[in-house]
């Protein structure tokens, strides 16, 4: 029975990809494809990975979702009359690539299934030595106790790849405001459901300690928040970056390398992070950044400013 | 046949479709989803395969998938903003060899 499920799934994200590479619009594309990432994180759920799965939904189908939107309709925006041409290339080689592609990564894949596991394997290393950090979460605990310089680059290359997307925007005109939300029920509907995200993405940073959780799935939902307010016009996109928006911005990579830096100097390892209540701290730093840096790569713009409501 | 098993042939099924559509699609966007689709069918992989599936829990490539879909979502984030530029200047959202190709 539980195969089943399984295996229901595991063709719905074959049909769904496949559905997306070979759809006519590239609006149905993007779509698909979000669907495809929230199917994903069925996937991840069943096999054992919440945390993925959190992300996931969150990241990998809601973030990339949006953005893509985002890129789509300023492509509509600059030639309306021709958004998608629904252009192939014709490969004869295609197929057959493609097929060895899949191939090969099947033979990995159950190669490393039917290998024999040696008992002493790093995993299980890893979960022994992680009871005694006290963060029940072992993603949460590998991130930051074993792969902790991984981390804090991994918020260095979300902050580079912003950058990186606005030095290719560097000369461009302002991009049109969006139209102001003037419907009677949105300032009332942003009353309820801003409060609401904030809670939700607030237990998820401090239960990632502790169950399926952490900075970046915490991160990406206080960014869903920023995004509801730059489409109801509350927030809206400003050409320069102030020290409001450039401070947090930073502020997961500056805390991390300060505490990082602080344990060199007590005589600990590089990184090495001395208590629970860093590990926290650091979240909490971590999580406004990359709520922040996500928000900048939707709105397309440098900085932020209060929209005049 | 179990779980693992059955996750390694949907990612093998998946990074084929996403290596067939990367290669077929004109529109960068496309070739953009393509990306995205290969890179979770090896995310499947790592955890499908880590054999986390059959009872010992393994955080370690759980983790390093996580780190993945960020560093995914911010590639795929630089990517849409160069695809929008070259846009502006060209006016094309395809690459020049894939226009010669279709001659």
């Amino acid at each position: 029975m539980n195969l089943a499920i399984d295996a229901l799934i595991g063709l719905g994200l074959v049909i769904l990809a496949w559905q997306t590479i070979s759809g006519r619009s590239l609006f149905r594309g993007i779509v698909l494809f979000v669907v495809f990432g929230l199917t994903m994180a069925l996937a991840w759920a069943r096999m054992g990975a919440p945390d993925l799965a959190l992300a996931e939904a969150a990241i990998g189908a809601g973030v990339t979702g949006a953005l893509m939107l985002v890129a789509y309709r300023r492509l509509v925006q600059l030639h309306p009359e021709e958004p998608a041409q629904p252009n192939r290339r014709r490969s004869r080689l295609a197929l057959p690539i493609a097929a060895l592609a899949a191939g090969l990564v099947a033979v990995i894949g159950l190669g490393a299934v039917s290998a024999e596991r040696e008992p002493g394997m790093a995993g299980l290393a890893v979960m022994s030595e992680l009871a005694d950090t006290g963060l029940g979460n072992p993603i949460t605990g590998v991130l930051l106790k074993f792969r902790n310089l991984d981390t804090l680059l991994e918020v260095a290359v979300l902050l580079a790849a912003f950058l990186a997307a606005r030095t290719v925007f560097a000369d461009e005109e302002k991009s049109p405001t969006p139209p102001r939300g003037d419907l009677p029920l949105v300032g009332a509907l942003l009353a309820i459901i801003i409060p609401l995200t904030i809670l939700v993405a607030v237990h998820l940073l401090l239960a990632g300690s502790r169950e399926p959780g952490g900075a970046f799935q915490a991160g990406a939902v206080l960014a869903a928040c920023g995004v509801l307010l730059i489409l109801s016009g509350r927030l809206q996109p400003a050409t320069r970056m102030g020290l409001a928006v450039g401070l947090p911005l930073v502020l997961g990579l500056l805390v991390f390398s300060l505490v990082g830096l602080a344990a060199l100097v007590m005589g600990a390892p590089l990184l090495a992070l001395p208590g629970l209540w860093t590990v926290y701290l650091i979240e909490t730093a971590m999580m406004i950044s990359i709520a922040l840096t996500l928000v900048l790569l939707f709105a397309g713009a440098s900085g932020l400013r209060r929209g005049d409501s | 046949m179990n779980t693992a098993w059955l996750f390694v042939i949907v990612a093998a099924l998946l990074f084929g479709i996403g290596v067939y559509g990367l290669i077929i699609a004109g529109h960068l966007l496309r070739k953009l989803f393509a990306i995205n689709i290969m890179g979770n069918a090896i995310f499947i992989l790592m955890v499908a395969a880590s054999g986390s599936l059959d009872g010992s829990p393994d955080a370690l490539p759980q983790a390093l998938v996580l780190t993945g879909i960020v560093i995914a979502v911010s590639a795929t984030a630089f990517a849409l903003a160069l695809m929008v530029r070259l846009y502006q200047l060209t006016g094309k959202a395809t690459l020049q060899d894939d226009e010669d190709a279709d001659d």
